[in-house]
């Protein structure tokens, strides 16, 4: 499975659709069954992140999901249109005190605690791209 | 998602099953928690067994759940978190707010403590 490609609007309608579809091509590149719903909230989660950090939960922006499986892992690289810093945004270590109960900002600290492999870089544009490879056992 | 609502020995349990994926559906489970303190209600049993797929979103909607009733005087409790939302539990370290149960009669009896 190589050079699959997906853009998607900024908008929460998109999720569910979008979460059939990743367990789907998780399926199909050999994720185990059990491991599935983790992959699909591993990478909605950074989805949601990029429509609202990185677009501003504008409809007229795209999050844009590309797809690669190797011989023991699989790559996802989500772009958002923004230059969101997420080192400043909360959700990289288990919140503390009041920040515990905070009805928001897990997203970081769930997809990186499932997937494990979780990074934030650039694209060739400068925007924001977050590397997501999952394991194949 | 679909909410069900039933009291039962003076408890609320709210019931959620499908998908909880964020969006406009999760206002109603805030909703139905704010509904609950406004009729006196102090005592809520959230049941997640049948819920099949739960982001942040869900976690964000519970610990929501967890502050309306707690200003109250109120507890809110989770029953038959299934094996993926315990791990959000824990990962997030939540699993040290919420009570959690398997027995729903456990569960009842436990509000009366």
């Amino acid at each position: 499975m190589r050079g699959i490609q997906i853009q998607l609007p900024s908008e929460f309608a998109v999720l569910e659709p979008l979460q059939i579809f990743i367990e789907g091509l998780g399926a199909a590149a050999g994720v185990e069954e059990d491991e599935l719903s983790s992959l699909s909230v591993s990478v909605i989660e950074l989805v949601k992140n990029g429509m609202e950090h990185g677009n501003g939960s504008d409809p007229g922006k795209m999050v844009t999901i590309s797809v690669d499986s190797f011989d023991s892992r699989i790559r996802f690289f989500i772009d958002d249109e923004g230059t969101w810093a997420p080192e400043n945004a909360p959700g990289f270590r288990p919140g503390e005190g009041e920040e515990l109960l905070s009805t928001r900002g897990r997203g970081v600290l769930i997809a990186r605690n499932l997937a494990r492999w979780v990074e934030y870089g650039l694209t060739p544009e400068g925007k924001t791209r977050v590397t997501l490879i999952w394991p194949l056992n | 998602m679909k909410i069900h609502e039933k009291m039962k020995d003076g408890v609320l349990i709210i019931s959620l099953s499908g998908k909880v994926i964020g969006g406009p559906d999760l206002m109603n489970v805030k909703t139905a928690f704010q509904n609950a303190v406004n009729q006196d209600i102090d005592s809520v049993l959230l049941d997640l067994g049948k819920v099949s797929w739960m982001d942040s979103s869900g976690l964000g909607i519970i610990v929501s759940g967890h502050t309306t009733l707690s200003r109250a005087g109120g507890a809110l409790k989770i029953l038959n978190a299934t094996k993926k939302i315990n791990e959000l539990l824990i990962i997030t370290k939540l699993s040290t707010i919420f009570e959690t149960f398997s027995d729903e009669t456990e569960a009842l009896a436990s509000f009366g403590e």
